[in-house]
């Protein structure tokens, strides 16, 4: 992951709920309530390099890691609430991972290293692989017949990494075709 | 990142390292051996066959100084062997690649060091064409090659293109599945027989998907490791460092 990697900088200004652990004075303004200081237990939404650097550290001086207590405790963000999981265990192609954020994988990957879910890394692998060979298929069909709108639907639900990969293929497609053409001269 | 290259050949190339395949001509024409950097042609008498690389049988045929025998895959009946063989005997894997070629055609074995040296440009390669039924590594651009330049020294040349198509077809369908087999998280795509302008058409996609299946189980993957250094083996690092110790170790392979 590169310093320069537009994805990862937008995955980490995605936003993750969690809420504060102490009434902090003059965060009110993250509840829309500029007025007072944010009390604990307020559920707010920051993003997540933010989020992340609270959760993780501690804000006592004790290095032991077992009295340990973050400013803030870090929740599932929407994109990969149980409801959605769900979804894809049911079936990986039918739900449009960009509708729930654009670095759905990029976000998932930060959230696994956070919280312990082996099930949840199981799913979004098998969602992954199964829709990776969907999209190398619409990849091959794009732009060789008109059925633009039967794959519409999927590749304008494909999120960034799912992206990249529809260009890989399409682009290995294209390469592989235009010397096919070019084999006569 | 810095350079635009893809990673790997691309077609183009492929189909120019395609071009030291041998294949069998018959000369119409007398020709002596020509000396060249790399080797020396073979001498060739009009009725005796000869081998040599492709580009030299191309170059001949253009001149109406050779025909080119057609390999005994590239013959309809192979093809549809094969075709038969992916989709109905083992409709998962690719067909098989060529056996290694055996003393029982005059040529002693091939040694590994002979087998992977470079193939120079006009030296008889120590590996004949593979008999009917076995696609070689560069089938496709072989195949293409010779439907472009020597259409007519091969034999129905519309069901070989169609069954070429089909062919073709069948195993990009194999290509996009193959990757399924990541789901477990075993990290190994079996490309087991697969050629060369299949590979440069699909690597990129492959790698892609070997690697965001990674990037996705990394963190169960530092736990596991976690579990065995701190469980009983101790093989990484004994389990002080914890989970910091290998963090990131395979993210800087990409540079």
């Amino acid at each position: 992951m590169s310093y320069y990697d537009l994805d990862a900088i937008l995955t980490d200004a995605e936003k993750v709920p969690c809420k504060f652990e102490l009434d902090v004075p003059d965060l009110g303004y993250l509840d829309n309530n500029p007025s007072q200081g944010l009390k604990a237990q307020t559920p707010v939404s920051l993003p997540l390099w933010l989020a992340e650097l609270l959760a993780l550290s501690s804000r006592t001086q004790s290095s032991n890691p077992e009295d340990s207590a973050p400013f803030l405790t870090l929740e599932m963000p929407k994109a990969l609430s149980n409801e959605v999981v769900s979804a894809l265990k049911a079936d990986p192609r039918a739900v449009a991972l960009r509708d729930q954020t654009h670095n759905m994988y990029g976000l998932a990957t930060r959230m696994l290293d956070l919280f312990e879910e082996p099930e949840m890394c199981a799913v979004l692998r098998r969602t992954f692989v199964t829709r990776a060979a969907e999209t190398a298929l619409h990849a091959r069909k794009a732009g060789a017949t008109d059925d633009v709108v039967r794959g519409e639907g999927f590749l304008s639900g494909l999120e960034e990494w799912e992206r990249l990969l529809f260009r890989r293929a399409h682009d290995g497609n294209k390469a592989c075709k235009e010397w096919m053409e070019g084999v006569k001269k | 990142m810095a350079l635009p290259l893809p990673q790997g050949l691309v077609p183009t190339e492929v189909a120019f390292l395609c071009e030291m395949e041998m294949v069998t001509v018959v000369p119409r024409q007398r020709l002596e051996s020509i000396p060249l950097l790399s080797g020396d042609t073979p001498v060739l008498r009009p009725p005796h066959r000869a081998q040599m690389p492709l580009w030299l049988a191309l170059l001949l045929k253009k001149q109406r100084r050779a025909n080119i025998v057609p390999p005994a895959w590239l013959h309809p009946a192979s093809l549809a062997d094969i075709i038969h063989h992916e989709t109905n005997v083992d409709p998962q894997a690719f067909s098989p690649p060529p056996p290694p070629p055996t003393r029982a055609d005059g040529r002693r074995r091939p040694s590994p060091a002979t087998t992977h040296a470079l193939p120079r440009p006009s030296c008889p390669r120590v590996r004949p064409m593979p008999p009917g039924g076995y696609l070689p590594y560069h089938w496709l651009e072989l195949a293409e090659a010779l439907l472009a330049h020597a259409a007519d020294d091969v034999p129905a040349t519309a069901e070989v293109r169609s069954l070429l198509r089909d062919l073709q077809e069948v195993r990009a369908a194999k290509m996009r599945g193959s990757t399924q087999s990541l789901e477990g998280g075993g990290g190994v795509v079996v490309l087991r027989g697969v050629g060369a302008m299949e590979l440069a058409e699909s690597r990129a996609f492959v790698l892609g998907v070997v690697d965001g299946v990674r990037k996705l189980g990394a963190s169960a993957e530092a736990t596991r490791r976690d579990e065995e250094a701190n469980g009983g083996g101790g093989r990484y690092g004994g389990g002080a460092g914890g989970r910091g110790d290998f963090e990131d170790s395979d993210e800087e392979m990409e540079f």
